[in-house]
């Protein structure tokens, strides 16, 4: 069965609302690199992709969710929607939209691109996810590459002519891309022939364009152990040759079956089984996973997106389903010959409504503000502005990654809830999203990963200068927050749990300063909550101020303002107050899952 | 070959739409707007035939500063530029087709395409009233073919098709009772019917070109046409609410209550 055509994805209200009135994203066309902009283009823009999201991509979400991709005589075979839907993506201009116009770009700012491309993951991921991983792909050659690499294989990548990959992971080398094994000998002509083995690299094969060109870390011969000793490599499936493209001895080894983003295989490739695979190193030889790592922020904003995205389709059906579905009565209604009444007249029931929504878009506040620092740390007008921007983005990134993959999983499982058992069915679409939303809390740095990176390098970067930006942005929105009239207490209450949160970094960096990394880490999963929880309060407090000012202006749209009110509430009321309980179990020494033994279990 | 196609600005029929407590006008505020999906699908028709016989799409649109929105977007949709008529207040169809008039005589387009109606008022006259005035042929409802099996359907034979020396239009017409195929001597005057064509969505390249298309400002006087409506609005109300149905036990019963009371069958 297919979602009804109602489905929104994202409100409309709500992402114009968080570009210009909770942000003032017109004031980005300030900024010389995106002169050319306006907010014509951002509405031409965004109407687009929404109504592309809509009416193309929606429809088929299900059929590529049920007919995986085959593989068959050593080929992988894409749903053949794919053949339709790639063109009509390229063509909306997504590949480069963000890229300067040297480039062949747009210099749209990534704070649109953002909120745009969020359409287009919850109408299908795994389609959009073939963009998403080309545009990565092309990006670094772009960044690093060699006008040789430029013209043969960035400019057929951007223009929609092959697709690109990631290939990092392998078997014995996940959140330890140390441990890379793939090698590269140098052949003498510049190039290098690469040997090795990859694994769930997404989009390694499909049969609708003609080649596909794997941005592959590999260890040049000779080079050190460690991330020190890797380079980037573009590896195609097919190498150019006299004029003609000659199969490059990448073969599929295999497709994993996975329990969602169906559409998109992930898979284990070979390379150079038959000696005969070419790789073109990408920027500086040792320089691999810096190279990676300088594109790492957007690949994780984007993975917050998709998590924001898959919470907030799921999270329309259970709307639309809670005022649809009649069962029972009032808990104080006597007569049962009355006829029942739509679920989301039941308080329990619009308390999980309430809870997604508090996590959708608190979540989609939050990557729009790290959007937004990215664009400023790109382009911003001073050094100062974008070093500062950059700092931020940096803090925010791994928050940004993780919350939507976390709460966002929580939110898809509420979605399921509020459509009772039939939610537990597959003939009703928030299964499947519940299923697509684990990945994000796993690719692109696992969240133990993650919280292990805000807490160990985030918050500690630049001798704590990150930190205190954080505390100026937060300091700035209490302020606004009293201006517009909201409720004190709240504004308040954030101050509190940052001023908690502020003390608890200084001592656990103290800690870690003085040689007790164990102590330091050991709650670093609490860590990452409790700043989770700290940042999305953030965004309530300020969606709270712009709906304050929405409403002082007066006119239409009150409704939408006072659900923000109340969203705000919610989440200020029941959630901030845990940073409290959570601060508390960072500081004491409570150690059982460090003390517990292997053999204990 | 040149086509004139018009891009009237609508309400957005997502957005709720509310009648002013005193019925002189539906409430404006907080409404989303967008080009008529009937004109935006005589654009994409225009773009199609100027993609195979050469020449421009040139768009058109009536009201205040607000319609460059909807001419933006035709023209980010791929049309070379746009003319825009300067004009706040009332005006009524017949105002509409007097001013469309005289931007056609002074363009001289070969083919002028225009929706059967606006979403919004749901008129249907301009296109008819239009090709009067200029005293040309005209196709209306230009629709596709429906029928897959159809051998026209087959060969993806388009609903517009220029005749062999671009002097004339081959036009498939949706009517009450199935299809009708016209041709007119050009210049003549087409109306689009929704399945026409699938709109294009506008590319990011395409909207940032758009940016630099010129749009010609004019104005009823320039163009020396009254605009003074002939039609006077009276008084806006909202159709009463729909009743909730019940539920009858049999079939004869239904019958009866049709034949009855609801007087239908
Ligand atoms: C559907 C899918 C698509 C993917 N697409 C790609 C792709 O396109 N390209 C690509 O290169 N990779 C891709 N990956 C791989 C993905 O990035 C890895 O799965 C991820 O990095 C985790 O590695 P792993 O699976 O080996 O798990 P492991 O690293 O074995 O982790 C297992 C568990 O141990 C924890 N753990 C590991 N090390 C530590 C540590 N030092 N401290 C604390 N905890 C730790 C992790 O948090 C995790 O919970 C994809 C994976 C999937 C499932
Ligand atoms: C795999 C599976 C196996 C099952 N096996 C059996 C079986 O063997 N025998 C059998 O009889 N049934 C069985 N069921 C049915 C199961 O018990 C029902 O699905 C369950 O009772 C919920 O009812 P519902 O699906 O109609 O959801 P609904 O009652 O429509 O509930 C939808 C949502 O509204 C909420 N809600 C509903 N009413 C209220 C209220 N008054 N106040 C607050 N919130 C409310 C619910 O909490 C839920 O979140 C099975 C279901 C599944 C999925």
């Amino acid at each position: 069965m297919t979602a009804p055509a109602s489905n929104p994805l994202l409100s409309d209200r709500d992402v114009d609302f968080q570009l210009y009135e909770v942000l003032d994203t017109e004031s980005l066309c300030q900024l010389p690199a995106f002169a050319d902009h306006s907010r014509e283009t951002f509405t031409l823009f965004l109407d687009s992709t929404r109504r592309f999201a809509r009416d193309v991509l929606l429809p088929t979400y299900r059929l590529m969710d049920t007919e995986p991709p085959s593989f068959r005589d050593g080929r992988i075979h894409v749903h053949p929607l794919m053949r339709k839907l790639y063109p009509q993506l390229v063509e909306l201009g997504l590949l480069s939209a963000t890229h300067p116009v040297e480039a062949g770009g747009q210099q749209l700012p990534i704070t649109v691109y953002s909120l745009a491309s969020a359409y287009l993951m919850a109408a299908n991921l795994s389609a959009y996810g073939f963009i998403g991983l080309t545009t990565g792909a092309a990006h670094l050659i772009q960044a690093f590459g060699s006008p040789w690499l430029k013209d043969e294989f960035m400019s057929r990548m951007y223009r929609g002519e092959w697709t690109g990959t990631m290939a990092l992971t392998e078997p014995q080398a996940g959140s330890s891309l140390a441990d890379v094994k793939t090698r590269a000998t140098p052949v003498g002509d510049g190039t290098y022939r690469i040997t090795g083995s990859k694994i769930f690299i997404s989009g390694g094969d499909q049969d609708f364009t003609e080649n596909v060109v794997h941005l592959t870390l590999a260890r040049i011969d000779g080079a050190p152990a460690g991330t020190r000793g890797l380079s980037l490599f573009a590896v195609p499936s097919r190498r150019p040759e006299d004029g003609r493209l000659v199969d490059n001895d990448v073969r599929v080894a295999g497709a994993i079956h996975k329990i969602g983003w169906k559409g998109l295989p992930s898979l284990a490739l070979n390379y150079g089984e038959g000696g005969d695979c070419r790789g073109w190193l990408v920027g500086e030889a040792g320089k691999g996973l810096a190279h990676m790592f300088q594109m790492m922020n957007e690949a994780r904003i984007m993975v917050g997106l998709n998590g924001v995205a898959t919470a907030s389709v799921a999270y329309q059906e259970a709307l639309a389903y809670a005022q649809n579905r009649p069962q029972g009565r009032p808990a104080w209604e006597k007569d049962a010959a009355r006829p029942q009444r739509p679920i989301i007249e039941h308080a329990d029931v619009r308390r999980m409504l309430l809870r997604q929504k508090a996590i959708v878009e608190g979540g989609l506040s939050l990557l729009a503000v790290a959007s937004w620092h990215a664009d400023v740390a790109a382009h911003g007008k001073t050094e100062e502005e974008r070093r500062r921007a950059g700092l931020l983005l940096d803090l925010l990134t791994p928050l940004a990654k993780t919350f939507p993959a976390e709460k966002g999983f929580e939110a898809n499982a509420l979605a399921v809830q509020v459509h009772g058992g039939y939610g537990y069915s597959s003939e009703y679409l928030p299964e499947a999203y519940l299923r697509d939303q684990k990945l994000n809390s796993i690719h692109e740095g696992t969240t133990g990963i993650q919280g292990l990176d805000l807490l160990g390098r985030k918050v500690m970067a630049a001798g704590g200068e990150a930190m205190k930006a954080f505390t100026e942005e937060v300091g700035a929105t209490v302020e606004r927050a009293r201006k517009a009239g909201v409720e004190p207490a709240w504004g308040e209450a954030l101050n509190r749990a940052l001023q908690e949160v502020v003390e608890l970094t200084m001592e656990l960096g103290a800690a870690g300063m003085a040689g007790e990394v164990e102590r330091m880490l050991r709650h670093s999963a609490d860590y990452m909550e409790l700043f989770s929880v700290l940042a999305v309060s953030w965004r309530w407090l300020v969606q709270a101020a712009a709906a304050r000012e929405g409403l002082a202006r007066g006119g239409e749209g009150r409704d939408f303002y006072e659900g923000k009110l109340a969203a705000a509430q919610y989440w200020l009321n029941t959630e901030l107050p845990r940073v409290t309980h959570l601060v508390a179990l960072c500081r004491s020494g409570e150690d059982s899952y460090t003390r517990m033994r292997p053999e204990w279990f | 070959m040149k086509i004139l196609v018009t891009a009237k600005r609508v309400e957005d029929p997502e957005s709720k739409i509310k009648v002013k407590p005193d019925g002189s006008g539906i409430v404006q505020e907080g409404l989303k707007y967008k080009i008529n999906p009937f004109d935006e699908i005589g654009v994409e028709e225009g773009l199609r035939l100027v993609a195979k016989h050469g020449g421009e799409v040139v768009v058109v649109s009536i009201g205040g500063k607000e319609v460059q929105e909807q001419l933006r977007h035709a023209l980010a949709m791929g049309a070379t530029r746009a003319v825009w008529v300067n004009h706040t207040g009332p005006l009524d169809q017949m105002g509409v087709a007097g001013l469309l008039q005289k931007v056609a005589e002074k363009e001289k387009p070969d083919l002028v395409i225009l929706g059967k109606q606006a979403i919004d008022d749901d008129q249907n006259q301009v296109g008819q009233y239009l090709a009067e005035f200029l005293g040309w042929g005209q196709a209306t409802f230009a629709s596709k073919v429906e029928s897959l099996e159809s051998e026209q359907e087959k060969n993806k034979v388009p609903a517009l098709q220029m005749g062999a020396d671009n002097k004339s239009v081959r036009v498939v017409r949706e009517v009450d009772n199935g299809l009708a195929t016209l041709e007119c001597a050009l210049p003549a005057v087409v109306t689009t019917d929704l399945r026409l064509n699938l709109p294009r969505y506008a590319s990011l390249p395409g909207i940032m070109k758009a940016k630099s298309k010129p749009i010609e400002e004019l104005t009823p006087a320039k163009l020396s046409v009254d605009v003074t409506p002939k039609v006077q609005v009276l008084k806006m109300a909202s159709p009463p609410p729909r009743k909730a149905g019940i539920k009858v036990p049999d079939v004869a019963t239904l019958v009866d209550k049709l034949r009855n009371e609801a007087k239908v069958v």
